[in-house]
């Protein structure tokens, strides 16, 4: 062996082992660990940003060593079932857009853009303004938000009439139901004005004072429909190829968009009901996942699911600890900063980054 | 040769036996002919509101044939292999496949017996091409058994037979028109069904991924026993590579047979609409077609069936 041939090896070997570096942290599985450790980490800063406890304390609650009742209270209490329930909304509404993006076959397609969302915003006002239900009666507003999301997706339904194969043409048509419903939701608000903080947290998305009332009413819901959403996976797959090649592949297209949409409508009207219409979540966590896992939904559903919970959990976290920050530069005790107008805000900037991206595509 | 006519001939046909008696191979290593009839048309029409497309089409297609379907854009060759497919529903008349009225039949059902390859499919931001492919074998497993890896040997042969196997882990995005005109041929053949209809396969391509792609059609319907019916536009193409040929013209039957009998001035004239002469290919012994230049009085010519 020539020493040029050992020089010429050795990078040959190195570059070799680094792709089979990288080929090993693309595998999903790999991917999927990585988001997992990204959720414990959100998590313990839901738990932590907090105010009215110190870490330490609530370290001491969580292992069983806290003397304190009124930080064991918040802990367990307030911040647990908090936490779990942005989770658990952001999978939700993760999952629910990639469905929906997948089945209409539309990028731009998301439960705020299809009337859905709005739909489920409006049924939650409309049974709080009638007296029928409120926060404090989680059951009645799960009810009617999952009745408004799926008037709104059967209006859209109806309106798109035969252009349902369209993706361009639902979409002009979900802004537009979902602009009509917006507005009906302004005029129950000027006919029967509630509170002003339920009907604000209704309208952007809070996930203040959720309580383990609401987690017990949202997890079996996310978890029924959430594998409904993955049996899915393989029908969402070959509507994504497109109508034509399904259903010369032997999918029944009407059947499986019918089916995806219901599904992708109970998980956000669980969603809507829990934590409020949380602005741009199921709209840009499914580009994400996609980005991430590909374009094999087996993998990316629950990808998805993930990436929402990461999503919003840190989003919530962030709007803590902005909350306690702003409240102590202001001196103001009281001023909290809903999540959804933190995801709102950062959403509508990713947002124009894909549009923008999609448009150099071009 | 009154191929023009075979319309009304074959219109009549419906209950007779053979409709046409089994025609010698055009070319020597085509195989046998005269098969089981495994697709049937019977007066088969169909129309959008204000245009109908196809008027009481009836033919029929033997096992092992490789027929292709000629005429105008617009004449009904796609709208009749969706038909065949059952892709469409017709408005009269029915479809036989195997013997069973595809309309009975779900789509899943449908789509074990009969392939069809589309003229053009939207592009699938992400997919890789086994990931692509391995969607063909929907019909075959269903939406549960979509969700389980395994049984991806048809996958890897499908892939192997159109020869993309070394990318089968590249985006089909990041493919040239000819590689994915290929690969979604193979995701057709993934589907493991003993009919292919290809609706005009070489569109885009240039002249080598055409030949490649109809020379792997020529090679797999002879290796699987597939019967194979595509659309082409090029009427030299179709005379080369199929034993049959079917010529469309505003919704009818305007000559079928084989290619020696098929390609004509008058077919050119009549079905296409083109002044053209024909000659034979010397080695192969084909009919080839020279167009020359459109026929002005089309219309004209058709309503007076007026032949120089």
């Amino acid at each position: 062996m020539t020493p040029s041939d050992t020089l010429t090896e050795r990078p040959a070997r190195a570059r070799h082992r680094a792709r089979r570096a990288l080929r090993v942290l693309r595998a999903p599985g790999v991917r999927m660990g990585v988001l997992a450790l990204l959720l414990a980490v959100v998590a313990c800063a839901g738990l932590l940003a907090g105010r009215g406890v110190t870490p330490g304390g609530v370290r001491a609650v969580l292992l069983g060593a806290a003397d304190d009742p009124t930080a064991e209270h918040i802990v367990l209490q307030l911040r647990l079932p908090r936490l779990l329930v942005a989770l658990v909304a952001g999978a939700c509404l993760g999952v629910a857009g990639l469905v929906l993006q997948s089945a209409l076959r539309n990028p731009l397609a998301g439960p705020e853009v299809t009337g859905v969302t709005p739909g489920a915003v409006l049924g939650a006002v409309t049974a709080t303004g009638l007296g029928l239900a409120g926060w404090d009666s989680p059951t009645a507003v799960v009810v009617a938000a999952c009745l408004g999301g799926f008037a709104g997706a059967g209006l859209l339904w109806l309106l798109t009439g035969r252009d349902r194969g369209d993706p361009e043409r639902t979409a002009v048509y979900g802004v537009l139901v979902s602009a009509v419903l917006a507005g009906l939701t302004a005029v129950v608000l000027l006919v029967a004005p509630g509170e002003l903080g339920s009907v604000v947290q209704w309208l952007i998305g809070s996930t203040e004072g959720r309580v383990w009332q609401h987690w017990n009413l949202l997890w079996p819901w996310a978890l029924l429909w959430g594998a409904a959403a993955w049996l899915l996976a393989g029908p969402l797959t070959l509507l994504r190829c497109g109508d034509e090649q399904a259903s010369a592949a032997g999918l029944a297209t009407g059947r499986g968009r019918g089916a995806a949409l219901v599904c992708a409508v109970a998980l956000t009207a669980g969603a809507v009901s829990a934590v409020g219409a949380l602005g741009f979540v199921g709209l840009l966590v499914p580009h994400l996942a996609l980005a991430v896992f590909g374009a094999d939904l087996r993998v990316t559903v629950p990808g998805a699911a993930l990436l929402g919970a990461v999503v919003v959990g840190g989003a919530d976290a962030a709007a803590q600890l902005l909350s306690r920050l702003l409240s102590s530069a202001l001196d103001a005790d009281r001023l909290t900063l809903p999540v959804g107008a933190l995801t709102t805000c950062v959403g509508a900037g990713l947002l124009l980054a894909v549009a923008r991206r999609r448009a150099d595509e071009r | 040769m009154e191929n023009a006519d075979m319309s009304d001939g074959a219109a009549g046909g419906v209950g007779a036996s053979p409709v046409r008696p089994p025609r010698l191979p055009a070319d020597p290593g085509a195989g046998e002919r005269g098969g089981p009839e495994v697709v049937r048309a019977e007066g088969l029409s169909f129309g959008y509101p204000g245009r109908t497309v196809l008027r009481g089409v009836d033919l029929a297609f033997r096992a092992g044939e490789l027929v292709a379907l000629i005429g105008l854009n617009g004449c009904g060759k796609s709208t009749f292999l969706k038909l065949a497919a059952g892709l469409l529903t017709p408005s009269a008349g029915r479809v036989l496949l195997e013997g069973d009225d595809v309309a009975r039949l779900s789509r899943r059902t449908a789509a074990r017996r009969v392939a069809l390859l589309h003229q053009a499919a939207p592009a699938v931001p992400g997919l890789t091409v086994r990931q692509l492919v391995r969607q063909g074998r929907y019909a075959a497993r269903g939406p549960l058994g979509m969700l389980r890896e395994g049984d991806d040997d048809v996958t890897s042969r499908a892939l192997a037979d159109v020869g993309v196997t070394g990318w089968a882990d590249r985006p089909v995005d990041a493919l040239s028109g000819g590689e994915r005109q290929r690969v979604r041929l193979a995701m057709a053949l993934a589907q493991d069904a003993r009919l292919l209809f290809l609706d005009e396969p070489t569109t885009y391509l240039d002249l080598r991924h055409q030949l490649e792609v109809l020379q792997t059609v020529v090679r797999l319907r002879a290796e699987r026993r597939l019967t194979v019916v595509m659309v082409l536009h090029d009427l030299n193409h179709a005379a080369r590579f199929a034993d049959r040929i079917v010529a469309l013209r505003d919704g009818r039957v305007a000559a079928d047979g084989s290619p020696a009998e098929v390609v004509t001035r008058r077919l050119l004239a009549e079905v296409l609409g083109v002044e053209g002469r024909v000659g034979i290919d010397g080695e192969g012994g084909w009919p080839v077609c020279y167009p020359d230049h459109p026929l002005d009085s089309f219309q004209l010519l058709r309503n007076e069936n007026h032949i120089h």
